[in-house]
């Protein structure tokens, strides 16, 4: 019926891109399971470029009593060395998930963690 | 009859005919389409402020770009204010409060902490003494009422056993209308375990007379909840206390709070033992068996109160105190990993770890 | 000798053309996205019909003239909008020279206009989420814009493909 509007060349582009489409889907909406990607850090209200969390690495950040120490390892951050006093944000421990955030008050320094799919709105501890 | 097209529209001489001209009703579909595109979308608004000596996380749905600013800007200035009455050391209210009950004669109490003093008093009789916020001279003794925090060593044991046979309580403290006294020299308040509870009743109070519906106030871990996200329940995950990562998730819609204690707050360590800041008003030692208590509850301020009086009371004793502070769930996990929990929380956690723990289930509360 | 500018026909022929395109991409800014960076790419069907009409060079012209005087009626031009729209029309035009200028394709309207579509879409893509927001949320936006890009692709072909059948 309406054949003799597509060619046989539309018509094996069309099924093509057609196609194509579930592939795009499966590599770009692959589930992260809510895991952080990228920690954005602040420095003073001072928001530094984003780091990847798939690359191990350790960061030295001047905060304003001194260098915090962040290491990124296994798609997480946690605090290493800090300045402060109480080393709350050392206890906080290692942060994984799109939407933790942690902080050396004194120093501070604070991150956030984002991802592609926030799985919790915030979280207790 | 219509004029030969090739004239009209010069440039389609070559036997092309020209495109229909557009019908009149183009310009009103234009107008149309105009009014629709300039409909807004409600969406989550979040922050995070620096106060009440910790990070607060500030989530509201549905309100407008102004709105969410103006509430921003009022949540601020309401924690600093708390934050500066309340204080325990620094020298405010709190602190003159203090001074004034070791001198046993009447005073009046300044308001911004009568009703606190009112609802802890309460909070304590139902709690059997647990949550005892009138032991702050033993807080001190351990170190833990300044900034800086203790290096060791643990205080001496005939220290405590001086502060603990003076039984401060807050049986302690009478009221008469707005005066206070207290029958005991001994007793300093320390309002830690339940001024953030207290501070984040009273932020979710100040939004809803603002119109906001929906909302996470969220101090340093502890929180409330108003409304939903959106279509779906607040998701909330709660952290591992032994590790990385989630331990479990729960969903909130309506107007509730989840508020844990834990060992790992505000500790020291010292000759390769650990000293947390949840004091036993009984033995005047840190409470032991507990790594943390997860409370759900509809008021902040006694959920703040309770994961405190739960911790204290430990893997065997949680139950009945549980009962009688009116609390629904209780989720406790021991220092050996275990977790302990009403089937009511059972229903509502969800685990997010691969590999289940040890699950001890009470009665039903 | 006469320095004055003369417009030829298909100076004219473009002229039309790209006043069509701009109108229909002006009216079609006005539709509310549900998602930014979907829209029905109505002026495309000018861009295509015009390829198929009068040749590549002519529907280059009509496509690049729409983009540009859009963008300044539109108040766009220099602005991120505008890098987009350009990168868009750009790829477009690469993949559609390539499809137009190798012997032995056969692609019709709704050929085109699918390569044209999809091109269109990846080239904004790119340069949006490279040059301005590199952030992981994007990416999943990615699928549904070329899900968008094929639909809507697809349809402007058929629209074209059967005003051409008309014509001739």
């Amino acid at each position: 019926m309406t054949s003799s509007l597509l060619t046989r060349s539309d018509w094996l582009l069309l099924i093509a891109s057609v196609a194509l489409l579930p592939w795009l889907y499966g590599s770009f909406w692959g589930s992260t399971g809510g895991m952080g990607e990228e920690v954005h850090i602040m420095v003073d209200g001072r928001e530094l470029p984003p780091i990847s969390l798939s690359k191990d690495q350790t960061l030295t950040i001047q905060g304003s009593i001194g260098p915090s120490v962040l290491e990124v390892a296994n798609h997480g951050i946690r605090f290493i060395s800090s300045p402060c006093q109480g080393k709350q944000c050392i206890h906080s421990g290692w942060h994984t998930h799109a939407g933790e955030f942690a902080a050396c008050l004194p120093n501070r320094v604070a991150l956030l963690i984002t991802g592609r799919e926030s799985r919790y709105d915030t979280f207790n501890y | 009859m219509a004029a030969d097209p090739a004239t009209r529209y010069p440039g389609l001489d070559d036997g092309a005919r020209p495109l229909r001209r557009p019908a009149r009703a183009l310009p009103l579909l234009l107008v149309l389409l105009l009014f629709v595109g300039g409909c807004s979308r409600e969406e989550l608004h979040h922050a995070q402020l620096f106060s009440f000596g910790t990070l607060v996380d500030i989530s509201l749905w549905g309100a407008s770009s102004t709105q969410a600013e103006h509430a921003e800007r009022i949540i601020q200035e309401e924690l600093q204010t708390m934050h500066r009455a309340w204080h325990p050391w620094l020298p405010g209210p709190l602190t003159e409060t203090n001074r004034r009950l070791q001198t046993g004669s009447w005073f009046d109490c300044p308001p911004e902490l009568l009703p606190l003093i009112m609802q802890a008093k309460r909070l304590y009789e139902l709690s059997d003494g647990l949550f005892n916020p009138a032991i702050g001279k033993l807080v001190a003794l351990w170190g833990f009422h300044s900034d800086v925090p203790p290096q060791g060593p643990p205080p001496e044991p005939a220290a405590i056993q001086q502060l603990l046979n003076q039984h401060p309580g807050m049986d302690d403290i009478a009221i008469d209308g707005k005066r206070l006294r207290s029958r005991n020299p001994a007793v300093q308040l320390d309002l830690g375990a339940f001024a953030k509870g207290y501070a984040v009743d009273r932020i979710i109070g100040r939004l809803e007379r603002m119109g906001i519906k929906n909302a996470i106030i969220n101090a340093g871990g502890d929180l409330r909840a108003i409304g939903r996200h959106g279509k779906r329940p607040w998701r909330i995950g709660i952290r591992n206390p032994r590790g990385p990562g989630v331990l479990a998730s729960v969903e909130l819609s309506g107007d509730e709070s989840v508020f844990t204690s834990g060992d790992y707050e505000r500790f020291y360590e010292y000759e390769g033992k650990r000293y947390h800041h949840i004091i036993d008003p009984r033995t005047g030692h840190p409470a032991a068996g507990v790594t943390s208590v997860t409370v759900i509850h509809d008021n902040a301020a006694e959920a703040d109160a309770a994961a405190t009086a739960l911790f204290v009371a430990g893997p065997d004793g949680w139950y009945p105190v549980a009962r009688k502070l009116g609390i629904k769930y209780v989720m406790l996990v021991d220092d050996k990993g275990g977790i302990h929990m009403n089937p009511a929380m059972a229903e509502r956690i969800r685990f997010e770890i691969t590999d289940r723990p040890e699950i001890i289930y009470s009665k039903p509360l | 000798m006469d320095k004055t500018l003369v417009a030829t026909v298909e100076d004219h022929r473009i002229a039309l053309l790209a006043a069509l395109a701009i109108t229909i991409h002006i009216a079609e800014s006005a539709l509310p996205t549900p998602l930014p960076g979907i829209k029905p790419g109505l002026a495309n069907i000018i861009t295509i019909a015009t390829l198929c009409l009068y040749g590549l060079r002519t529907a280059a012209w009509v496509l690049m003239l729409r983009v540009l005087a859009g963008s300044l009626l539109l108040g766009t031009f220099l602005s991120p909008t505008f890098a987009l729209s350009f990168s868009g029309a750009v790829a477009a035009l690469l993949v559609l020279s390539v499809a137009r200028l190798t012997p032995g394709l056969g692609f019709g309207a709704v050929g085109y206009s699918l390569l044209a579509a999809m091109a269109h879409m990846a080239g904004q893509f790119t340069v949006a989420y490279w040059l301005f927001i590199p952030h992981p949320a994007l990416l999943q936006l990615f699928p549904v814009l070329m899900t968008a890009a094929v639909l809507f692709g697809l349809v402007s072909g058929i629209i074209v493909a059967t005003m051409l059948k008309h014509f001739r």
